[in-house]
């Protein structure tokens, strides 16, 4: 079966430091790939790639066979949605302006969703999904934990139903309890949607406990890979 | 004899819900050269500990309770008097180093100005300070001071403002959370760099940290929060090797080596506070007695714990 995700030879540039040069990554559907490496080592600009937030230089990323970089705007609209990334600060992911109620709707209004009653049920279907309870609808992120934030997050990329996505360091800013419930949450969403997630963290321990495979990096190389 | 007393410490912000109790009745005390940690969940209260100290609290809090430090009562001194101690005798290095620099101006300059504030002479400070980093094995001290702060890695901000915090000599530093984010090498770096300051400086540090490990390599006694209280105070090997606390166990147990095992339930509101103990909802080894009578404090194996098993 071909991978959900094919990274070949991607390179990266940023003024004269070359932060990737030549990665190859698959990941398969349903599957956990940790990127391990230490500050500076790439795995963020990997990320970012195959988030469509930045270009690279050369190289592609095949996305369901199909290379996103290559891909006309219209194309490229249709496939985003399936690919979403979760950020390491919590305190700057949402809107601090948009309650979290108002955060879960705004992307299932864009992609179409109109209907009042109906909009309030997916919404209540989603925070159940990440632990959250309706009282927290009504806050702004302000008034959030950094784990509380995170599952709003995850819950506002579920609502698009992605199949794949990029979680660059989801709990390095958070404490050891609250970073157990949102990886066990991660895992539950997996076994019941069948996503595939990027997992960029620093923390071995970590990665080796919920991933299916690690990929090292160091200096913009891929320097090993684990089976989990 | 302690050198900061922490006595019956309550911190309620006044809010216009209600008054939220931050802080509920804590006691700790550290002695002279003593590393003590305060470790807990992000909201159990650490981090207020740390500006209660140091009187940093926003107008909306009401603090009650006492705080000596040697023999000043931290919370009767005069604005003036507590000025003098504030960064001379007692230091902050904030949780944050990124959002205590001025990204507009080049390091040396915020160096200047903390002396100049202090009617330090600023050569005389610089100088201190270049000294200091050199001393907290950051290379090439001389350049750091020419670079704004984007040009520096997280490590070597919180380097940095280390040596700021160091150059008074302060007999006292509160360190927040000074691993968030970091990766392991970085982690390593402040780890070094704490051992530094506790070994080659003999400072007594207050540690306020939600990374266990840290907290176990580096500290002497550590006090372990929820809720706005504390719940088991004693020496680091023994809380976090042989904790007696249930919440202690349960975040033990959510280390990835451990079996990344989550805690079930929400903290209560810090608004309403239930009668019986804070941690009864989420707890596995809970009694009926736990669900209507708060415990109080009892003494074990050379430290405190909060609950009705003991």
């Amino acid at each position: 079966m071909p991978p959900l995700l094919r990274i070949k030879n991607l390179v990266k540039t940023f003024e004269d430091n070359k932060v990737l040069n030549g990665i190859d990554i698959d990941v398969k559907k349903g599957e956990t790939l940790g990127l391990f490496g230490s500050s500076g080592s790439g795995k963020t600009t990997v990320g970012r790639c195959i988030a469509g937030l930045e270009r690279s230089d050369s190289g592609s990323i095949f996305f369901k066979g199909k290379d996103l970089q290559a891909m006309s705007r219209r194309e490229k609209k249709k496939v985003r949605p399936q690919i979403q990334m979760i950020f390491q600060h919590p305190e700057i992911s949402l809107n601090p302006r948009m309650k979290a109620f108002d955060s879960l709707v705004e992307p299932l209004k864009i992609h179409g969703w109109d209907d009042k009653c109906s909009l309030e049920n997916k919404v209540e279907e989603l925070i159940n999904l990440v632990g959250l309870r309706r009282e927290h609808l009504a806050r702004y992120p302000a008034h959030l934990s950094g784990g509380e934030i995170q599952r709003v997050v995850l819950a506002r990329i579920l609502s698009i139903n992605p199949e794949f996505i990029v979680a660059d360091e989801p709990t390095s800013m958070l404490d050891v309890s609250v970073q157990a419930q949102v990886l066990r949450i991660m895992e539950k969403i997996q076994q019941e949607k069948g996503v595939s997630y990027l997992l960029i963290s620093h923390d071995i321990d970590v990665l080796r406990k919920v991933c299916h495979r690690i990929v090292f990096l160091k200096n913009g190389r891929i320097s090993g890979v684990e089976n989990a | 004899m302690s050198y900061l007393n922490v006595s019956s410490l309550c911190v309620d912000f006044l809010t216009e819900n209600g008054s939220v109790k931050a802080v509920n009745d804590i006691s700790f005390e550290m002695k002279k050269g003593e590393t003590f940690g305060i470790i807990g969940e992000s909201g159990s209260g650490k981090s207020v500990i740390g500006q209660a100290i140091l009187r940093l609290l926003p107008s909306n809090a009401v603090v009650n309770g006492s705080i000596s430090f040697g023999a000043e009562d931290l919370l009767s001194l005069d604005n003036k008097n507590m000025r003098q101690i504030r960064g001379r005798e007692i230091s902050l290095i904030p949780q944050n180093p990124a959002g205590s620099l001025n990204p507009l101006l080049k390091n040396k300059i915020q160096v200047a100005e903390v002396f100049e504030v202090m009617g330090v002479n600023k050569k005389e400070g610089i100088k201190s300070v270049l000294g200091m980093l050199k001393n907290l094995l950051m290379k090439e001290p001389a350049r750091i001071l020419e670079n704004h702060p984007h040009e520096l890695s997280g490590g070597m901000k919180q380097r940095f403002l280390a040596a700021m915090c160091l150059s008074y000599k302060p007999s006292l530093l509160i360190a927040d959370e000074p691993t968030k984010g970091l990766d392991s090498f970085s982690k390593k770096g402040t780890l070094d760099l704490f051992r530094h300051m506790k070994g080659e400086h003999g400072n007594s540090i207050l540690v306020i940290t939600h990374d266990l490990d840290f907290a176990l390599e580096i500290c002497d006694r550590v006090a372990v929060m929820y809720a706005g209280q504390i719940v088991e105070v004693g020496p680091v090997t023994d809380i976090l090797q042989i904790p007696s606390h249930p919440y202690t166990k349960a975040l033990l147990n959510a280390l990835p080596r451990n079996g990344l095992i989550p805690l079930h339930g929400h903290t209560p509101s810090r608004i309403d506070l239930p009668d019986g103990c804070l941690f009864y909802t989420r707890c596995n080894l809970r009694s009926d007695k736990c669900g209507t009578e708060r415990p109080a404090t009892k003494s074990i194996k050379g430290g405190v714990v909060r609950c009705h098993l003991y």
